[in-house]
């Protein structure tokens, strides 16, 4: 029984198709890679999966419910958390506001609490501050001192570490990664990658969808493969399958050729 | 219900309140095409605008060319003009140095500098708390068909409004300044791209729209002979309101809104007891509806944001 | 902690002094020592890190001291019951401020008809007690939740829509509101409703002076003291709102909507808390202005007000608790002690929220990050 599944789904702008019957299954604690060139519909596919471009037709099933159709906060709740492509952080918010804002959902104190039951609500606080610094720390023992600098003074390869520290936060069963070693130095990526083996090690049993173009990334942490191009689902297996698929194949060099 | 001819009257009267703030409206439109950002003292603009107008005459009157039809053109040539520099230098000022930082900072700065324009009519022109006379320069007298009055200053307001928009949709869709100025609406990055002289088509832009709320403006002076430094802030609200309705970022959308809004007024006024005092309260009260069911507007395209 | 208790008894002096100064040399003398004042910490770090630090160390220490001067301040103004009665209104625009900053500073809703709500309040309190009655502690406690109910029912769904929005049905909520109670009957028209019956204490009536500690005070302190501490509370409650996960939920959905939904976080429903909030404090603060001056009329409540409660957050700090309580401090007496600038005020508004949009757009007092303390 899988984690998620879709099941013909489909996304559309003003009559432009951006994700066209699209079948995706992610089993419980496996990673899943996603590829494709510029604009097949990677992106796409994680907005319709949040609930942020609710699907046309078809359906997305996680944890045996349908999820097609929901608000993003919904969805979210339900334990899918995301990054993003370009990060999405508050950089004006300190870096523990940020990682604490992914654990904002699950929290059940109330506006009577924050105000009158002060010690409670700082207890509480304080616990949520704890796990933050420990999944800071995680990725680089030197951010849980940086707490409470603003985002915006990290370096760029320590943003995308708050930011899956912030989709961490929330305890998902379902994370998907857009691209995280986009901007980043071969030296950066290699360093996110034993990142992401380290998401892996801290949750056992936690599904991962991640959106790549750096291949070497793509290969060292996916299971399983899928292609994508114009929309549509060209290939899926194992990573040696999947780029040796002609489709797959012709979708990156027809571009190779056309930047040519 | 009131008989056909006062409806009719009201439509008429609301067909010419709503060309004005059709040009208002159309300013807010174009700038929240190009740039995305709602200026929010462009409502001052138009009552500076009533002013410029209002000053050039007086200035024409001195000079000896009172009264008719060339201290008309006169007024609207140095309003259109003086207006449009200043509404170029309020986005040089308020709009562009904030591109950078939240919207709402934009709203927030453009709001304070409408305030600012407010005041220093209020303060430096002379007995500026006083509602103005403006001159009666339009032909007086009419003529009356099927029980509705038509007066010849109103078909020359209307005819004066008519104009200019066309003026606007000809600059827009036929010159190499409104393809750019289409080509940033579309998308400012691609545009640049392909050559578009980004500040140039803002600056241009914000002298168009300014330039139409100087019309706007005069021609409220004209049908209510008197301008108040107040104007501004009702002008805004409603041009702002009748972009809205029209679909932001829709020139045509814009023009519609403004004449829905004139209509909504005047039917108001018509159909409602004591309807001329509470005919704003209706008015914005359909806005608000209106824009709760349909954000989006009468013509607005729905965005997607890209995430 | 003496050199807390010394800067603030200095500031208090200085206020005072400021405020009270009469003849040019005496007041040339306050405003000489208050640029020092303010000069001195600003270019010598020296002093400025010892004076943060010290603060910083004796955090009790410097609310006692505050304490004490805003208790005492009536004390030393007692010779004026016109500057008591400008402390207290910068009390009030203290608490509309706070109330208004949850929404625009920590929500990031462009509410602009925070004269409207206050005008709710203050009419709320006005028609409860003249026209059916009710003792005006009940209507001055009941008065903000009309605000709030108003809005709610008004606004609520336009607070899904897009942010400008709220900016433009806000300001001509304030216009309509104008409109209504120029024409309604039962508000009064435009002479709006008079002698609205003061609050009383323990039998004590807030129109006679009170005698405390041998001292004869003129009537507002009463006034004044009753605003102190609903300002405290006020200021109190938003600031652990602020710090809660309310406030962090707001800050996360003002600075990125997209983000906020992924982490799960209800946009509708925390524009809506943050709206209701707000508005409660800003009725609130209108109800205590209408039992304070004992009438209400529509041009108390006008655009123009809007937008001084507005400048008092941007100049104060936008999303800042303690730069709200500077900007109402500054921006409430100064126009009252220079006179000559009464005309060019809201001009004078204007020009210096440009200024600081443009050049600090944090404010006097910007933001700090959240400590959870």
């Amino acid at each position: 029984m899988s984690l998620l599944q879709t099941r013909g789904l489909t996304v559309r702008f003003e009559g432009l198709v951006a994700l066209a019957d699209v079948d995706v299954a992610v089993g419980e604690g496996e990673t899943v890679g996603v590829i494709g060139p510029n604009g097949s519909g990677k992106t796409t596919l994680f907005n319709a999966l949040t609930g942020l471009y609710p699907p046309a037709t078809g359906d997305i099933v996680f944890r045996g419910r349908s999820v097609a159709g929901l608000p993003p906060h919904r969805i979210a709740r339900l334990g899918v958390a995301r990054t993003f492509q370009s990060s999405r952080l508050c950089l004006q918010l300190s870096v523990f506001d940020n990682v604490l804002a992914g654990m904002v959902a699950a929290r059940r104190t109330g506006l009577l609490e924050a105000v009158a039951w002060r010690r409670r609500a700082r207890a509480d606080m304080q616990a949520a501050l704890a796990r933050a610094r420990h999944l800071l720390g995680l990725f680089n023992p030197d951010l849980p001192a940086r707490g409470w600098e603003r985002v915006g003074q990290l370096p760029q390869i320590d943003r995308r570490r708050v930011e899956i520290c912030r989709a961490l936060a929330a305890g998902p069963t379902l994370l998907l990664l857009d691209e995280p070693s986009a901007g980043m130095s071969p030296a950066e990526t290699r360093a996110l990658m034993k990142d992401l083996q380290i998401v892996r090690d801290e949750r056992r049993g936690l599904s991962v969808i991640v959106i790549e173009h750096d291949m070497f990334v793509i290969e060292g942490v996916s299971e399983r493969v899928i292609a994508l191009n114009y929309g549509r689902k060209i290939a899926e297996g194992s990573f040696a399958a999947v780029v040796a698929h002609p489709e797959v194949r012709e979708a990156y060099l027809g571009q190779e050729h056309a930047r040519a | 219900m009131p008989p056909l001819e006062l409806l009719l009257q009201q439509a008429l009267n609301g067909l010419m309140l709503g060309v004005m703030y059709a040009l208002i409206a159309v300013g807010f439109t174009l700038f929240f095409g190009v740039l995305d950002v709602i200026h929010f003292s462009h409502g001052d603009i138009y009552m500076l605008g009533a002013f410029a107008g209002l000053t050039a005459l007086a200035a024409a009157a001195a000079g000896g060319v009172g009264g008719g039809a060339l201290a008309l053109v006169l007024a609207f040539a140095a309003a259109i003009v003086v207006t449009g520099l200043i509404g170029v230098a309020a986005e040089r000022l308020c709009v562009k140095p904030l591109a950078r930082a939240s919207p709402l900072m934009t709203l927030l700065a453009t709001l304070s500098l409408g305030l600012v324009i407010r005041e220093s009519v209020l303060i430096f022109y002379p007995r500026g708390a006083d509602p103005k006379p403006f001159p009666r320069l339009l032909p007086q007298g009419g003529f009356e068909i099927g029980g509705v009055s038509v007066r010849y200053e109103n078909l020359v307001i209307l005819a004066i409004g008519l104009a200019a928009m066309i003026a606007v949709d000809l600059v827009i869709t036929r010159t190499r300044m409104g393809a750019a100025i289409r080509a940033v609406a579309q998308d400012a990055e691609a545009a640049q791209m392909m050559g578009v002289d980004l500040d140039r088509t803002v600056d241009a832009t914000f002298f168009i729209g300014s330039a139409l709320a100087a019309v706007a403006g005069i021609l409220s002076g004209l049908y209510y002979s008197e301008i108040h430094f107040i104007m501004g802030i009702t002008g805004g609200v409603i041009g702002f309101s009748a972009a809205a309705i029209g679909g932001l970022g829709n020139v045509y959308g814009a023009i519609v809104g403004g004449l829905v809004f004139g209509l909504l007024q005047t039917m108001a006024a018509a159909l409602i007891p004591r309807g001329s005092e509470f005919r704003d309260v209706v008015a914005f009260a359909v806005v608000m509806l209106f824009l709760i069911v349909r954000p989006r507007g009468i013509l607005g395209a729905r965005t997607v944001e890209r995430v | 902690m003496i050199l807390v208790w010394l800067t603030e008894a200095l500031v208090f002096v200085l206020v005072v002094a400021g405020i009270l100064a009469e003849r040019p040399r005496a007041l040339m003398l306050t405003a000489a020592a208050g640029a020092a004042a303010v000069a001195v910490p600003a270019t010598v770090p020296r002093v400025r890190t010892a004076l943060t630090r010290a603060f910083e160390a004796h955090r009790a220490a410097a609310v006692a001291g505050g304490a004490v001067a805003a208790l005492a301040l009536p004390f030393a103004l007692r010779s004026s019951p016109y500057w008591t009665f400008v402390a207290t209104l910068a009390l009030l625009y203290v608490t509309i401020g706070q109330g208004l900053n949850l929404q625009i500073g920590t929500a990031g809703l462009i509410n602009l008809a925070g004269a409207a709500f206050a005008g709710i309040g203050g009419y709320t309190v006005g028609l409860l007690t003249v026209s059916t009655g009710w003792p005006p502690w009940l209507a001055v406690m009941v008065a903000p939740l009309v605000a709030v109910a108003v809005g709610t029912v008004l606004f609520v769904p336009i607070l899904k829509t897009r942010g400008h929005y709220l900016a433009l049905v806000t300001i001509a909520f304030v216009f309509i509101f104008n409109v209504l109670m120029n024409n309604f009957e039962f508000t009064g028209g435009p002479q709006g409703i008079k002698n609205i019956p003061t609050l009383t204490l323990f039998g004590h009536r807030f129109t006679t002076a009170p005698r405390l500690f041998g001292v004869t005070l003129p009537a507002h302190a009463n006034f004044y003291f009753a605003c102190l501490v609903v300002t405290v509370l006020t200021t109190v409650i938003i600031r652990r709102l602020h710090d809660s996960w309310l406030g962090l939920a707001l800050n996360t959905l003002r600075d990125d909507e997209i983000a906020a939904r992924c982490c799960g976080i209800s946009i509708t429903r925390g524009k809506i808390t943050a709206f209701c909030v707000g508005n409660f404090f800003i009725g609130l603060g209108g109800a205590l202005y209408a039992v304070m001056v004992g009438f209400v009329s529509p041009p108390d409540f006008d655009f123009g007000y809007s937008l001084v409660m507005l400048s008092v957050i941007i100049i104060g700090g936008v999303d800042s608790i303690p730069g709200v309580v500077l900007g109402a401090c500054l921006l409430v007496p100064l126009p009252e002690r220079f006179r000559f600038l009464h005309e060019y005020r809201l001009l004078l508004y204007g020009v210096v929220i440009v200024l600081m949009l443009l050049y600090r757009p944090a404010g006097l007092w910007p933001a700090a990050v959240r400590r959870y303390r």
